[in-house]
């Protein structure tokens, strides 16, 4: 009895050992006393007992967080943002066209002419005039220098050559806009155009020539010169180096004269302008250019080829392979831009990480095979190329090939809903968030212009983007990747890229 | 069903179940092992992401446990009794997490997306 006391008492006056002493005890009798330490004793089981509760709280999740988001992509209504300002068009009798889209409660603007000129139109001999063009323009006309006009206002001048078109813009505060399409028209119309300035720019152009063989867009020229060699989207925009060392004054002011003319340009506002003073105006100033509508274009032919430059000088390997694609007025050219979303993008920075929706990505950054991977679909007039471009370190070559032929071909035979669906939406958010500002909108105007004749609705565009549905993305990736030739252009440490043959193989499946 | 396989499987239901707990309890006691420390991160790739979610000190814990069980093993010999007697082999720390992991593959599994590591024979 009196034991049992002594014992019970023992019992409640003991207290847990800290972390580093051990109940040790050499009498028989206190040996009942080692039991086991409770669990909060050691400070590891302290920690795995405040993570079991952590770990039950993720089991009733709260349901504010849940409300909005899901994992399913949904099919959404747009029909609230479609309604947007109505582009109005006016053409002029000599041929030019006049497009504005006035947001009234802007108070900057953007004017520019977008021209269907570029290094498309040129031909062997005179390969680069038209990015030569582009550049001497900018450098002064017969009554003013137009860049500093434009900085006078406020404003930014600038300007690009594409393949298949050439354009001037200016970004001004509102009330500037008028002599922005004054100065716009001098430039175009009465460029100086001297030798010296000749010299001077033909220096520069030789030099960003040297400085740009290794870039993104070294590799995209080689893609377009050897996709299309012997033709004309082939040649590159900034030309041959023999050539940019001949050219002159002559051969640019033919240029203009030939490929500057009206109905082949589009004047294109956005922001706070209006159409009625705009029109007015291009009518009294667009009078020396010709109205010459021919536009002799040769026809561009693909060829399936693959041009390599090794060099294991750099760290990284930079590919891109193309397929044909369709001409932008196609109506399939809707359905390969849902395809590019679905390809998608992905590079080290994207916020996604192994967590994106494109297979292809999630492939690409779950085995760490590639720096950055794009997928890409350009259009042309009567052609296009759709295809992935990739960087990446030169060990894993093979796997990041393996990686984009399976998903581009997969695209011919197994599509799901939810990606269709995904895409899309990507597709409808990526163009609503591009066109968010004056100077995209009137890009999209003067480019639409160009190549549809007409500006698209949103509304119509949308419903185009809907109707791409998993069978549609069957039909266009059957017709333009299954056993289709390609073009590969490569850079860099590429011993361990497979070889065209290998690609060729990659583009349809045995299996079905 | 599944509940009469879980009746059978309770150790505080079966006799059967808690005759083996029990002798699980005592082999891993005689060196000082728990029960999760047998879950192999080689075997399972999901036991390894469980493991590199847990705290530090859990994971030092149950190194240092295995470590004291090898050296014992190597040398054929069995924990101190007096320490034996304070093993609690089946106090958890792995199961939550791993739940939570298998959970988290199974739905990205569910959605169609890759799963985020793969076994791969070495």
């Amino acid at each position: 009895m009196a034991n049992k006391q002594l014992l019970s008492l023992a019992r409640r006056s003991h207290k847990p050992p800290s972390s580093f002493t051990v109940v040790r005890s050499s009498s028989s009798a206190a040996e009942e006393f080692i039991k086991p330490p409770p669990p909060t004793a050691m400070i590891y089981d302290r920690i795995a007992h405040s993570l079991k509760s952590k770990l039950q709280k993720l089991e009733k999740p709260d349901i504010r967080f849940l409300k909005y988001g899901s994992p399913h992509p949904t099919q959404s209504s747009h029909t609230h943002i479609l309604s947007l300002p109505e582009t109005k068009i006016t053409t002029l009798p000599n041929g030019l066209r006049v497009a504005t889209e006035s947001t009234s409660n802007s108070r900057t603007a953007t004017v520019g002419l977008w021209i269907d000129a570029g290094s498309r139109f040129e031909s062997d001999e005179t390969n680069g005039t038209a990015h030569f063009l582009e550049r001497m323009i900018f450098k002064g006309t017969e009554k003013r220098r137009s860049e500093e006009e434009i900085e006078n206002m406020g404003g930014h001048l600038n300007g690009y050559t594409c393949r298949e078109e050439t354009a001037y813009y200016a970004k001004v505060m509102g009330n500037g806009v008028l002599k922005a399409v004054d100065i716009l028209a001098d430039m175009l119309q009465n460029s100086k155009l001297e030798e010296g300035c000749i010299s001077r720019e033909r220096d520069a152009i030789l030099r960003e020539v040297q400085a740009g063989e290794h870039t993104e867009e070294a590799v995209f020229d080689h893609l377009h010169s050897t996709a299309f060699q012997y033709s004309p989207l082939g040649r590159s925009i900034h030309g041959a180096v023999a050539n940019i060392k001949t050219i002159s004054t002559e051969h640019l002011h033919h240029y203009i004269h030939t490929h500057y003319t009206t109905p082949r340009m589009v004047l294109a506002a956005s922001g706070a302008v209006k159409h009625d003073q705009i029109v007015e105006k291009a009518n009294k100033l667009f009078t020396k250019l010709s109205s010459d509508s021919t536009t002799a274009k040769e026809p561009a032919t693909f060829t399936g080829s693959e041009v390599r430059i090794i060099n294991d000088y750099v760290p990284l390997a930079k590919f891109a392979i193309a397929f044909e694609a369709t001409s932008s007025t196609d109506p399939d050219s809707i359905a390969l831009m849902v395809m590019r979303e679905m390809l998608g993008s992905w590079n080290k920075n994207a916020g996604g990480g192994k967590h994106m929706g494109s297979e292809l990505a999630q492939r690409v950054s779950i085995n760490g095979i590639a720096e950055s991977m794009m997928a890409f679909s350009t259009n042309y007039k009567d052609t296009g190329l759709f295809g992935v471009y990739a960087v990446a370190k030169p060990d894993c070559l093979g796997d990041l090939s393996f990686a984009i032929m399976s998903a581009i071909t997969k695209l011919a035979y197994r599509v799901s809903e939810d990606d269709v669906i995904r895409a899309r939406n990507q597709l409808k958010s990526s163009l609503m968030l591009h066109t968010d500002g004056t100077s995209p909108v009137a890009e999209d105007i003067g480019r639409q212009l160009l190549t549809y004749g007409r500006r698209i609705p949103i509304a119509e565009l949308f419903a185009r983007i809907d109707a791409v549905d998993p069978s549609t993305i069957k039909r266009v990736a059957n017709r333009y990747f299954y056993d289709r030739d390609i073009a590969i252009s490569a850079i860099g440490p590429i011993k361990e890229l497979p070889d065209y043959n290998w690609f060729r193989r990659r583009t349809y499946w045995n299996r079905y | 069903m599944s509940s009469f396989l879980q009746s059978l499987l309770d150790p505080k239901k079966s006799w059967l179940a808690s005759l083996h707990m029990k002798t699980l309890t005592n082999r891993l006691r005689k060196y000082g092992l728990r029960y999760d420390d047998l879950y192999d991160p080689y075997y399972d790739l999901d036991i390894k992401e469980a493991l590199n979610r847990l705290p530090r000190e859990i994971v030092d814990a149950r190194n240092q446990r295995l470590k004291r069980a090898i050296d014992l093993s190597m040398k054929h010999e069995y924990l101190p009794e007096d320490l034996q007697k304070m093993q609690t082999p089946f106090r958890s720390y792995l199961q939550d997490m791993l739940a939570l992991v298998k959970k988290e593959n199974a739905e990205r599994e569910a959605l169609g997306a890759l799963p985020l590591y793969q076994r791969t024979i070495p």
